[in-house]
């Protein structure tokens, strides 16, 4: 079985708040697993900890606790980064750097050189669509075009993991139908790619799997199609069944004493959207209840 | 599989990245000076032609000899207060910008060590003041010598209308002059001047590495730069006055290391006066400033190594 992309396992991330002796929980005990060529989508209310657990697995943060793994190599080993390609949300390069010059520099660190480098460069600029741009310097670039210079600048090096900020926060529709389009090349080239993203119905369209977390805890993990389908209705999908068999199937539904009634072939789902906003109910709820026993506990001390 | 050629495996697997590369150092100073010079620091280099050409036309009743070292003065006066300016404010810039615009995650999720982020940082910042102060040492030589040669054709021209003197007498009195003039100890002032700011980007460097403000980071290295050039003599008072207490052992004595001697910088004000730097006072002036580079260097390091973005 092939190494995962990434792999996070048990993580607690805990900051201290300034000099008082209080601390905030950014995340807790959380596991997630990448899997190599997959599509992985981390959605979550804003402060829910997903920024954080990007920082950790990228190695800008240090686990409190729990490890983090891209590709086997632990976040925090430099070896780990040569084959992470990283977009962070709206994000701005050097505003003196033409696109062109932004590439060569990001592939120079990644120790790509000469002609190789060059190449490589006028290969991203065409697959971001931004030959056009090629030197005009960045402070001249909209945010749509930024974000596709990002996204170049993070494949220079031919990474195995893309990770994703917030990849369309602030892009126009186009922008961000071009870089869903990009996604899907990514994962048609058997790139593993890591996004964080509020668009739920792009994490839909893109995503094999998803994890929603909600106040720093996994609250749902799993392939997109078993989250959101409804566990307590059945699906029966049949091959080659006869015409007088599916009749069978239909009177058998209507004679049901119960009124059962057959309205459409395939599997009901729910939509992302809907599932994302019951979970982030339902963590308020447990968190306010948690909060309440905490307060209750207090008192009774007291 | 077995555990050795599982081993075999993800050592194949584990990418070749060098711990330390001169090669990305190299990279991030040429991005630095690239920035620096693209944010129009060198039309500092006109301000300071016009100084020099204006100094150098300044006819006032001085000596020949002072006219020259007038020239000297505000040459290296004003080369002095850019090197020191530049290093606190471009240093102090650089990486909370690179954090504000998020550039910083950008870089730091390639295969870049945080030291070499540091150096690449520092260098492109010396890199930058060096270049600079090379030019304007080339356009103050050259109006110094466009000064010395015509100072110098004029006094000999007086001297000889005067009468009354020897030949030898005339030369000996002009080679007053040419002391004054181009000489190679100016090269020393120039790399003194150049070490100094060296300092003070490490320095500069160092508090950035734990400021939250660009501004908090210039005024404490501002202060530190004005400490830096009288706290030894401060000391000295201060130790004489509290001998061994409690007060000089935690508060005089860590000022004392903690903040560099500047003052030791302050070699041009001899060379201009017409004292000659030896060449061991020179090399132990370049160990020095290595020296408290490496240490700042190293204390940015440990304090920038862990930060969390």
């Amino acid at each position: 079985m092939s190494v995962p992309a990434v792999e996070v396992r048990n993580l607690t991330k805990v900051f201290p708040l300034s000099l008082k002796k209080e601390y905030l929980v950014a995340v807790e005990d959380l596991s997630l697993t990448v899997n190599a060529g997959e599509v992985y989508g981390l959605i979550g209310p804003n402060g829910s900890g997903k920024s954080t657990t990007m920082k950790v697995v990228l190695g800008l943060m240090a686990a409190t606790t729990g490890s983090t793994k891209v590709f086997g190599i632990e976040s925090r080993d430099v070896r780990s980064r040569h084959q992470i390609g990283f977009l962070p949300e709206n994000p701005y390069f050097y505003k003196h750097l033409t696109g062109f010059e932004t590439l060569k520099f990001y592939g120079r660190l990644c120790g790509l050189r000469g002609r190789e480098l060059k190449d490589r460069a006028n290969e991203m600029l065409a697959l971001v669509d931004l030959e056009v741009a090629r030197d005009r310097r960045l402070g001249g670039y909209s945010k749509g075009m930024l974000q596709r210079i990002g996204l170049a600048q993070a494949m220079i090096q031919r990474p195995r993991l893309v990770v994703l900020d917030e990849p369309t926060a602030g892009v126009d529709p186009i922008g961000s139908r071009q870089i869903r389009d990009l996604i899907f090349k990514l994962k048609e080239d058997g790139i593993s790619v890591f996004l964080c993203s509020h668009l739920l119905e792009q994490v839909q369209e893109v995503c094999d799997r998803v994890g929603i977390i909600a106040n720093g805890r996994m609250w749902r993990e799993g392939p997109l199609h078993e989250l959101i389908a409804i566990e307590d209705q059945t699906e029966l999908v049949l091959r080659d069944a006869s015409p007088a068999l599916l009749e069978r199937i239909r009177n058998l539904v209507a004679s049901d004493s119960g009124g059962a009634e057959l309205v459409r072939s395939g599997h009901p789902r729910t939509t992302l959207e809907r599932l994302f906003l019951d979970i982030v109910r339902e963590s308020r709820e447990a968190k306010a209840k948690e909060d309440r026993e905490k307060q209750a506990s207090k008192g009774a001390k007291k | 599989m077995s555990e050795a050629a599982n081993a075999e495996t993800e050592e194949r697997t584990v990418p070749r990245v060098p711990l330390f590369s001169p090669g990305r150092i190299w990279v991030l100073t040429m991005s630095t000076f690239t920035q620096l010079v693209r944010m129009k620091t060198f039309y500092f280099l006109i301000i300071f032609a016009v100084l020099v050409a204006a100094a150098s036309n300044l006819n006032l009743l001085y000596t020949p000899a002072q006219k020259l070292r007038m020239l000297k003065d505000a040459s290296f006066g004003a080369m002095s207060i850019f090197s020191w300016l530049f290093a606190i404010a471009a240093t102090a810039v650089l990486i909370p910008r690179d954090l504000e615009d998020r550039t910083l995650y950008t870089i730091l999720a390639k295969p870049v060590p945080r030291l070499e982020y540091l150096l690449g940082k520092l260098f492109g910042v010396l890199l930058t003041i060096g270049v600079a102060l090379v030019v304007m040492q080339v356009l103050f030589t050259g109006f110094l010598f466009f000064r010395e040669v015509t100072v110098l054709a004029a006094e000999r021209q007086a001297l000889e209308a005067q009468g009354g003197m020897s030949p030898e007498d005339i030369q000996a009195q002009l080679e007053l002059i040419r002391a004054q003039g181009v000489q190679w100890q100016l090269l020393y002032a120039l790399v003194a001047i150049f070490l100094k700011a060296g300092v003070v980007a490490a320095v500069t460097m160092l508090v950035s590495t734990f400021a939250s403000s660009t501004l908090f980071t210039m005024i404490v290295a501002t202060i530190i730069f004005l400490v830096g050039h009288f706290h030894k003599l401060a000391a000295g008072y201060w130790l004489h006055e509290l001998g061994d207490s409690l007060v000089a052992k935690l508060v005089v004595k860590p000022v004392i290391m903690i903040i560099p001697d500047f003052r030791v910088f302050n070699v041009t004000e001899n060379i201009v006066g017409g004292t000659p730097v030896t060449t061991g006072a020179m090399l132990a002036l370049v160990g020095l400033a290595l020296l408290y580079m490496a240490v700042y260097s190293a204390v940015a390091l440990y304090l920038f190594i862990d930060k969390e973005f």
